[in-house]
């Protein structure tokens, strides 16, 4: 079966390009969030294998819906996406439970390279 | 055609002509009250947005200017800046900056020169006064005389579409009805009203389904990476081509067939064409071709998958019927191609455990036949066995939405389509007769026969309908008259629900097999509801009639 993602972003163009690269790689991206709620709501209704999370989002920080994440859906990997410049948030939320790290702008070969070898490392179903 | 390059252009401008707006919007709002927190935390974020964007597109110094201004920002949130004087100046240049460089890049035009403010915003960055030029103010005044513009693009929801989609449904069916009562009534000038009424809800069903509309190049251009990666796991050599990627179809028509889609391509790299060497030894050349194209043909959109591979191999199918026990060995014998073929869409039938010299069609394609089936669209199938296969999906432009009569009876809904509703009748017992065993009532100077729908329901069997009686009849009995082939027959029905627009979805195995119903659909409760066949309850009864 397809892994299933679930993206969550701000920008409509950063979501529409990590979707493309996902989905053309075989993933199946379940659901798109423009902010922490829907976040939240959609890694709940949707129980993906793993979230791609944009480290600054309108509503509250990454990190803030890191923690509510990995509080209902401890099973899923978190791998963070920023751009530079955001470097002291990520390793906090690397210390919450994120997996890995994916600097934008981003090429496809590194987003599949860290997508593909997060969702081998099962230390997040250990840790939960 | 639309390249996924442009795309993620028109996107990129889009968002960016967006944060733009919210940006200056902001800034004035921190120009009124410089602790404004939420404003600041939008700007930081919005300059961090756009600094990523810009970054992914190759646009450097955009991303650069927006980066010094995210850190500005950054620092002022921080309360090591405030947002005063000199500052003040520098952002608001800035900003115009951004914007100057968004729309060169819109214009495709080289972007302004940023050097002298970079350097103002690495100045404040460490904490030192800027350079200010006499003639940045003149700049800044002239602000208010320069063009304001909006991006041509709006990005919607597809779901407000859909609302939109219905409710000009329900629009077009009380269209209908103000049409047909001015045409009873025949006052002129309601007349006039109502036929202007008419051409300008079909213009707006039109607008919307055009709005619904995209290329179907979305979705194929997703399919070089995929033949690729089958192609490269199966040790293949395939080559791809596309074309009609700027056919238009609905939206949700295209999202609904992906599966299929990706389905028929897989199994043609993997199944119907040949390995490198097969090919050879069959004389043909090293590289496999599969050829993805959408056509428009009347009102349809044909979509092509055709791979010049080892074609169907019709002996193999029929024999694997049988062995399923999906016919009878002498039936099979009789069948023709196009039946045979035909198994290779059930639900579980594969060709796969039979590998090596039969071809492996078939893995899971009963999933093409079900999304082609939900969207009344049709699958062709063409094969030569050696030369190759093409499968044609053969679908709707557009989404059908059809008006229909909800009726009830024994607590069951039932759907009628408009189009074959004549009139709506409540009869007293002593407007009914009965002739030849028939329920007979008189419409308009015709004798219509009537016959409790109930009865037709639960016909099983050969035998005749039993003859008719009044005798239990009481009150007013609810007549739905259906008119089909200038037949008239009137359906006695528990209760009428209302009018509505449906989408009908054929029925699936097994009971398509049941042929009084033509389909069914979804109330808005979330309740199935049956469509009835009108034809085909019309011919139940004129062979069952007494």
């Amino acid at each position: 079966m397809n892994k299933r993602i679930l993206i969550v972003d701000d920008s409509f163009y950063m979501r529409t390009m990590l979707k493309n690269m996902l989905t053309d790689a075989g993933y199946e991206v379940v659901g798109e969030a423009a902010n922490g709620a829907q976040a939240v709501e959609m890694a709940a209704s949707t129980s993906p294998d793993l979230i791609t999370l944009d480290v600054i989002l309108p509503d509250n920080t990454g990190l803030d819906v890191l923690k509510s994440l990995r509080q209902i859906q401890p099973t899923a990997k978190v791998v963070m996406c920023s751009a530079v410049g955001q470097e002291v948030i990520v390793t906090e939320a690397i210390e919450n439970g994120a997996l890995a790290y994916i600097v934008k702008p981003f090429s496809e070969e590194k987003v599949l390279e860290i997508v593909g070898a997060a969702l081998q490392n099962d230390a997040s179903e250990q840790a939960a | 055609m639309k390249t996924r390059d442009q795309e993620y252009r028109e996107l990129f401008m889009a968002e960016a002509l967006e944060y733009y707006d919210s940006m200056s919007r902001h800034l004035s709002e921190l120009e009124r009250n410089p602790d404004a927190g939420p404003a600041l935390n939008e700007l930081f974020r919005l300059m961090h947005n756009l600094k990523a964007n810009a970054r992914a597109m190759g646009f450097t110094d955009l991303g650069e200017v927006a980066h010094h201004l995210e850190t500005l920002f950054g620092l002022i949130r921080d309360q090591e800046r405030t947002f005063s004087g000199s500052l003040i100046k520098v952002v608001f240049a800035g900003v115009d900056a951004l914007g100057n460089m968004i729309r060169a890049v819109g214009a495709g035009q080289p972007l302004p020169d940023a050097t002298v403010l970079l350097d103002n915003l690495d100045l404040l960055v460490r904490g030192e006064e800027p350079i200010l030029e006499e003639t940045e103010e003149v700049e800044t005044e002239e602000e208010s005389g320069k063009k304001m513009e909006l991006s041509d693009l709006v990005y919607i929801q597809v779901k407000k579409l859909d609302n939109l989609l219905n409710l000009v449904g329900e629009l077009v069916i009380d269209r209908d009805r103000i049409m047909t009562l001015a045409q009873e009534i025949g006052n002129p000038a309601l007349l006039a009203t109502a036929q202007h009424l008419f051409r300008i809800s079909d213009d707006l069903q039109y607008s919307v389904m055009d709005a619904r509309l995209v290329g179907v190049g979305v979705l194929l251009n997703k399919f070089p990476r995929v033949v690729r990666d089958v192609a490269s796991a199966e040790s293949k050599e395939v080559e791809l081509t596309l074309s009609g990627q700027d056919v238009q179809i609905d939206r949700n028509i295209l999202q609904i067939i992906t599966d299929a889609l990706l389905h028929l391509v897989r199994n043609a790299v993997s199944h119907g064409l040949e390995t490198t060497a097969q090919r050879s030894a069959a004389g043909k050349s090293a590289v496999g071709h599969l050829t993805l194209s959408a056509l428009t043909e009347r009102d349809d959109v044909l979509i092509q998958v055709r791979d010049d591979g080892r074609g169907i191999d019709t002996e193999a199918v029929r024999r694997k019927a049988v062995e399923r026990g999906l016919t009878t060995a002498s039936a099979a014998a009789n069948l023709d191609e196009q039946a045979v073929w035909a198994f290779l869409f059930e639900p579980g039938f594969s060709m796969a455990s039979k590998i090596t010299d039969i071809s492996g069609r078939g893995v899971g394609l009963d999933v093409v036949k079900l999304a082609l089936d939900s969207l009344g669209g049709q699958l062709r199938v063409e094969s030569q066995l050696g030369v190759g296969t093409t499968f044609t999906l053969v679908l709707p432009t557009s989404i059908a939405v059809k008006g229909a009569l909800l009726i009830e009876v024994d607590e069951r809904p039932y759907a009628i389509p408009l189009m074959h509703t004549d009139t709506v009748l409540a009869l007293q017992p002593d407007k009914i007769s009965v002739v030849g065993g028939v329920l007979v009532t008189h419409v308009q100077g015709q004798a219509v026969p009537l016959i409790p729908l109930r009865m037709l329901l639960h016909d099983e069997g050969d035998e005749m309908l039993p003859f008719a009686d009044k005798a239990d009849m009481t009150g007013a009995q609810q007549v739905l008259v259906v008119n089909y082939n200038n037949r008239r027959l009137g359906l006695l029905v528990d209760r009428f629900i209302r009018q509505q627009n449906i989408v009908i979805k054929p029925l699936s195995k097994p009971l398509d097999t049941i042929d009084l119903f033509g389909g069914v659909t979804l109330l808005g409760s979330g309740q199935v509801c049956l469509v009835l066949d009108v034809p085909a309850l019309t011919r139940l009864f004129l062979t069952k009639r007494p």
